[in-house]
């Protein structure tokens, strides 16, 4: 090998048994630090320092009191107050608030991952000429702003007596994320051999006994990422609420938040406050499920 | 084996298939027929041929908000992926701070476009943390009234949407580099190249396929921009943030009896959508054969 690097010799020279692996994660690591200089690490702190301030300031801004804030914008929460929260709290309708936007989210999820997985598995397998047609026109949906559907759709909820349901939301969910579940489920069935399913069918399992037995089990690992792509994405959406739920009981955070919070008519102590809790259910899973909230993230990045 | 029975495919395809037509398909169709309407309200209306599309393009509410969109998209996918790309080269040269760095930047991402649009309001306020910070350092003299100005509303915004995405833009830059051989990077050292040129003739076409994906993605989604423009200014101040996704929210739903034109303005949207990002993506990927 030309390039040999020092640790690659001190390796050898300590008799080193680190693992070939090993070996090659301490070049990667010396060969891509060739030691940043104070200057770049400087510039790096300050652009973190940037992207990371107005989270700060959030969260710092929302226990102070409002005197407090509209005399110096920029200050620590000392002594912090919760008083803001309780006010964003009441404003957002935030229990009933929650509960609406998580049964819309667990049921569009569900109903996703349900519909989406069943279809990829023909799509898979199945080599007719009519298979990858279907399978285009769902790709196609993939890139469709919402928008330019978004006029007819509420007139046939409307007709067919859908406005104002969590129904009506729910379907749309299903309906424009299914392009995503089947291009993900159905390029990972590709790649998995066919062998158990056909063991399957030898010990007597008819097709559906196959596909909750055998086939839905294996496309786990896409279920979780996708799941969570689908619930930040139902989570955060204010559109879809906004245009087909008007009645308050049933709305969501979002809805609720832009509908009772002027954000140029009311103090930064109700705006910050008003911000985490509408974050802070998606915070809480993302503490628990981090990998996967990563891979669900940048989901998109491979469509 | 489901290939040998074609009941069972098929009612594994009808749920989605009956969804997708449903929610999709028909009112995709229905958005043609009803562009070619003069409705006011609802399905009703008189045919009216290609009038909807030969009005959009003398009015200049729609003609603005069209070039408005597309200064919006070119700043953001330029800024955004530029800070995304010089972050992707910082985290690469920190191999232990990579992890914990980029998902901190991922976070942004994370928060609602609603609650980012609430977020920044509260920053660009005459009395709000950004005034206050310039202040801080010396530089009243760059203190505004960010969202009351037609001048400077719109890049407020952008600014907004590329704090939310560039660490989107950062992962997949960095994902890129990881995927790159070390032989490569080596030999490019060891032939004595300088950072820059090393970056230039080695590192960046090897990210040919990070900056499609990422140019692709970050076209179409400032492209398709709404909630902050909605939240924040609400189209204002005079009109200069006022986005194709607003003019079509407002015509569709703002009561002014113009069903059939807003929804033709929607199908300028998709088009917008497709050509440009058909185009951008073609051109993206031939480079990535080139190089």
């Amino acid at each position: 090998m030309a390039a040999r690097t020092d640790i690659d010799v001190a390796d050898e020279a300590r008799g080193s048994r680190l693992h070939g692996t090993r070996r090659a994660w301490l070049r990667l690591r010396r060969s891509s630090s060739d030691a940043p200089g104070l200057l770049s690490n400087i510039g790096l702190g300050v652009v973190i320092a940037l992207f990371m301030g107005p989270l700060v300031i959030t969260v710092f801004t929302s226990l102070r009191t409002p005197a407090e804030v509209a005399v110096q914008p920029l200050g620590l929460p000392i002594p912090a107050t919760f008083d803001n929260f309780v006010e964003a709290f009441q404003q957002m309708d935030y229990l009933i608030s929650v509960r609406n936007t998580a049964v819309i989210m667990v049921a569009s999820v569900f109903i996703t991952v349900v519909f989406g997985a069943l279809a990829a598995y023909p799509l898979a397998r199945l080599t007719r000429r009519w298979t990858p047609w279907v399978y285009r026109s769902f790709i196609l949906g993939m890139t469709l702003p919402i928008f330019v559907i978004i006029g007819p759709l509420y007139l046939l909820q409307r007709d067919l007596g859908l406005l104002n349901t969590w129904a009506g939301v729910i379907l749309t969910y299903v309906g424009i994320n299914l392009p995503v579940a089947i291009f993900f489920y159905t390029s990972f069935l590709r790649q998995v051999p066919i062998d158990v399913e056909e063991a399957a069918e030898l010990d007597g399992a008819g097709p559906f006994r196959t596909f909750r037995v055998v086939v839905f089990p294996l496309l786990q690992p896409v279920t979780a990422t996708l799941g969570i792509f689908v619930a930040l994405g139902v989570w955060n959406d204010l559109v879809l609420p906004l245009v087909f739920l008007r009645d308050p009981g049933l709305r969501t955070v979002m809805v609720n938040a832009y509908s009772n919070i002027n954000p140029n008519a009311v103090d930064p102590t109700t705006l910050f406050p008003a911000a985490i809790l509408g974050v802070l259910p998606l915070v809480i899973v993302f503490a628990l499920m981090q990998r996967r909230v990563v891979q669900g993230l940048t989901l998109g990045s491979v469509k | 084996m489901i290939a040998r029975r074609p009941l069972a495919a098929l009612s594994f395809l009808a749920p989605a298939v009956i969804v997708y037509l449903v929610i999709v398909i028909y009112p995709l169709l229905s958005s043609a027929r009803l562009s070619l309407t003069d409705s006011p309200a609802g399905n009703v209306g008189e045919f009216v041929g290609l009038d909807n599309f030969r009005q959009i393009l003398d009015d200049p509410n729609v003609m603005s908000a069209l070039w408005r969109t597309l200064a919006y998209a070119a700043v953001v996918v330029v800024l955004q992926n530029g800070i995304g790309l010089v972050l992707a080269r910082a985290f690469f040269r920190r191999m232990r701070a990579q992890r914990p760095l980029s998902v901190m930047l991922l976070l942004p991402m994370l928060i609602s476009p609603l609650m980012a649009a609430f977020i920044w309001s509260a920053l660009y306020a005459p009395n709000g943390a950004l005034n206050a910070a310039l202040e801080a350092v010396g530089l009243e003299g760059l203190t505004r009234i960010w969202l009351g100005d037609p001048s400077t509303a719109l890049w407020a915004i952008a600014l907004v949407n590329i704090w939310m995405f560039a660490g989107y833009s950062c992962a997949i830059f960095l994902a890129g580099y990881m995927n790159m051989s070390n032989e490569v990077l080596e030999a490019a050292r060891v032939d004595g190249a300088d950072g820059w040129r090393r970056f230039r003739h080695v590192e960046w076409p090897l990210l040919a396929p990070a900056l499609t994906v990422n140019v692709t993605l970050a076209l179409i989604g400032s492209l398709k921009v709404f909630e902050y423009p909605l939240v924040m200014t609400n189209g204002g101040p005079a009109g200069s943030t006022t986005t194709l996704t607003l003019v079509i929210y407002q015509t569709i739903f703002g009561g002014q009896g113009s069903f059939g034109y807003g929804v033709a303005v929607a199908l300028l949207l998709l088009l917008v959508v497709m050509v440009l990002s058909t185009f951008v993506n073609g051109v993206l990927r031939r480079r990535e054969e080139r190089i």
